[in-house]
């Protein structure tokens, strides 16, 4: 697994064209603007569909609100890019970084759950008639996604606070939080 | 304005909010900023795109449900916004960015206070001409949030002093 990150870190940095236009004077700041424009959108779309789901302004139609959807989804897409590009810049300051770690694995589960509600919940909820309460397990499903996506901001703030330093004489373990030097060359 | 912000930045809460090593310190605060910053300038977006058309079976006026919840995160992001300023001060206030930044956040609360007396007490969307003006506010009120955000990430990078003692 170190040895991926390794392979990750290179694999990234490779792609020169993005990192000349992240470091140029104003590429990084307004890459991090657009982030968190992208953020606000997907917490503005998804959160707030999640909320009805949990029962905030029941007289909004479920289906009618699922029409925001696709513009937090749009709000995922510009951090998805953005985030890349960030990546691509500076790979070692996120593949060694178990903030990082925890961001992506929250990101994961998110998408987890948003699949188990549209294959499972979807139909019945938004249905034509469907009760303005949503189902129990909905609301499972729509208080994890609002959890989630708590974390994983949390978890982005969090990358400055846990950038990975040169690893000890032990060198890195099985997942590396830090720059091995040796795996490095 | 030298003196007090001397004397701010000797505080104990000041020093405990830019010096502790503790996650609970300038951490937790900036994440609490960040999330708040998502349910303002989230909701006040969803409300601006339903004005403009987006999910045209959401009552307009049922929005108004999500507005204490805005609120919430609006005062989430005061307290914390004002407990990073008092830990750094001086890089605040000395930067033309950050006040750009505060007269954004009262652009916005104006456009919202008239969106809020146009949508939610009258239904003025079934009127074709005060529609299109609501939309203006909408479109506006959408600008405003996209220019806080840009100006509140600016301030780590546009600072020229970082504390009083520092150049």
């Amino acid at each position: 697994m170190a040895g991926f990150q390794v392979w990750l870190v290179r694999a990234l940095a490779s792609v020169k064209p993005v990192a000349h236009v992240l470091r140029t004077h104003w590429g990084w700041p307004t890459a991090e603007s657009l982030h968190f424009i992208g953020l606000s959108l997907l917490v503005g779309c998804i959160g707030l569909f999640d909320l009805r789901l949990l029962g905030v302004g029941k007289r909004i139609p479920i289906a009618a609100l699922h029409k925001l959807i696709p513009w937090g989804l749009l709000g995922f897409g510009i951090n998805l890019v953005t985030g890349l590009s960030f990546l691509m810049t500076e790979p070692d300051q996120y593949i060694y970084n178990p903030s990082f770690h925890f961001k992506l694995l929250f990101i994961v589960v998110a998408g987890l759950n948003a699949s188990i509600f549209y294959i499972t919940l979807y139909r019945r909820t938004i249905a034509p008639g469907a009760p303005a309460d949503a189902p129990r397990a909905a609301k499972i499903v729509a208080a994890t996604s609002l959890s989630l996506w708590i974390g994983v901001i949390v978890c982005g703030r969090m990358l400055t606070f846990f950038r990975p330093g040169p690893c000890g004489p032990e060198g890195p373990g099985l997942l590396a939080e830090c720059i091995p030097r040796r795996l490095g060359r | 304005m030298h003196a007090f912000l001397v004397w701010l930045e000797s505080t104990a809460f000041s020093v405990w909010v830019r010096e502790s090593p503790s996650l609970l310190a300038y951490p937790a605060i900036l994440s609490c900023h960040t999330i708040g910053m998502g349910v303002v300038a989230g909701i006040n977006g969803a409300i601006g795109l339903r004005i403009l058309g987006v999910g045209p079976g959401v009552p307009i006026a049922e929005m108004k449900r999500f507005i204490p919840i805005m609120w919430f995160g609006f005062w989430l992001n005061a307290a914390s916004g004002v407990a990073l300023l008092v830990a750094y001060p001086t890089k605040a206030l000395t930067n033309p960015m950050f006040y750009l930044k505060l007269g954004l956040v009262a652009l916005a609360l104006v456009l919202l206070r008239s969106i809020a007396a146009r949508i939610f007490h009258e239904n003025v969307l079934e009127a074709p001409s005060a529609a299109r003006g609501v939309k203006v506010l909408a479109a506006a009120s959408l600008a405003s949030w996209a220019g806080v955000i840009t100006s509140g990430r600016l301030l780590a990078y546009t600072y020229t002093h970082l504390l009083s003692n520092s150049r």
